[in-house]
C-alpha cells in the first residue's frame, strides 16, 4: 500500500474556491502584518533612543527596497482591512448571499488598488 | 477549552477600533518614512497624535495576537508545539506592548 497516496480534503483536485483564496490571504497578510506590527514598535523604540539609532533605520528607509517594501505594506494592510469589514458583517449574518460574497470579493480587491493608489499619489 | 467566545468578540472590538486609526496611520506612516528625526519627533509631540498611535499600536498588537492564536489553532496539531508557538506569541506580544509604551512616554515627555 502506497504512503503517497492523496489525503482528504483532495485540496489539489479540488477547484480553487474564490471564498477560501480570500480566507486564505487575508490569514496569510494577518500573518505578514503582525511582522509590520512588530517592525513599528522597532521604529519607535528607535526613535526613542535618539537620532544616533535612528539613523540606521534611515539608512534603511532611503533604499528603494523599503520604498517597494512599504509599498506592499500599505496594499496588504488595505486587503486586511477591506476583507476584514467584509467579515464583520458575515458576523452579524449580512450580505452572506452568494452573489453578494462573490461581488463583494471583487470590491475588496478594486478598492484595497485604488486606496494603495491615492496614498501614494497623494504623497 | 477557556473563552473562546469572548476572544471572538475581542478580535471584532479590535477591528472596529483599527478601521478608522488605519485609514489615518497608513497615510501618516508613509510620510513619515520619508521624515528627518527631529520632524518626526514634532509629530509625536502633539498630544492628539500621540494617544492614537499608542491605541492603534496596542488595538493591533493584541488584533495580531488573536489571529495568529487562532491560525495556531487551526493548523499546529502537535501540543507541544501548539504550547511553543502560542507561548512565542504572547511574549512577543507583550514585549512589543511593553517597549513600545515605555519608548512612546518618554518620546512625548523628552
Amino acid at each position: 500500500m502506497s504512503l503517497n497516496r492523496p489525503l482528504s480534503p483532495h485540496l489539489s483536485i479540488h477547484k480553487k474556491v474564490l471564498t477560501a483564496v480570500f480566507s486564505i490571504f487575508h490569514r496569510f497578510t494577518g500573518i505578514c502584518l503582525s511582522l509590520g506590527a512588530i517592525l513599528l514598535s522597532v521604529w519607535i523604540i528607535l526613535i526613542a533612543l535618539g537620532p544616533d539609532y535612528y539613523s540606521k533605520f534611515q539608512s534603511l528607509s532611503s533604499l528603494i527596497f523599503f520604498k517597494i517594501f512599504l509599498f506592499l505594506w500599505t496594499l496588504t494592510i488595505f486587503y486586511h482591512l477591506y476583507n476584514g469589514i467584509r467579515y464583520l458583517f458575515w458576523s452579524y449574518g449580512k450580505m452572506m448571499e452568494l452573489s453578494t460574497v462573490y461581488k463583494s470579493g471583487y470590491v475588496v480587491i478594486i478598492l484595497s488598488i485604488i486606496s494603495t493608489m491615492l496614498v501614494w499619489i497623494s504623497i | 477549552m477557556k473563552n473562546y467566545a469572548s476572544k471572538w468578540i475581542m478580535q471584532r472590538l479590535t477591528a472596529v477600533i483599527l478601521i478608522p486609526l488605519t485609514f489615518w496611520f497608513v497615510y501618516q506612516c508613509v510620510l513619515l518614512s520619508s521624515y528627518e528625526y527631529d520632524q518626526i519627533k514634532s509629530f509625536f509631540f502633539s498630544k492628539i497624535n500621540a494617544s492614537l498611535f499608542f491605541v492603534l499600536i496596542i488595538a493591533m498588537l493584541y488584533h495580531a495576537k488573536l489571529g495568529n492564536e487562532t491560525i495556531v489553532e487551526d493548523y499546529v496539531t502537535s501540543v507541544n508545539l501548539k504550547k511553543i508557538t502560542k507561548l512565542s506569541i504572547s511574549v512577543l506580544t507583550y514585549s512589543s506592548m511593553i517597549l513600545t509604551t515605555i519608548s512612546l512616554f518618554y518620546i512625548v515627555s523628552s
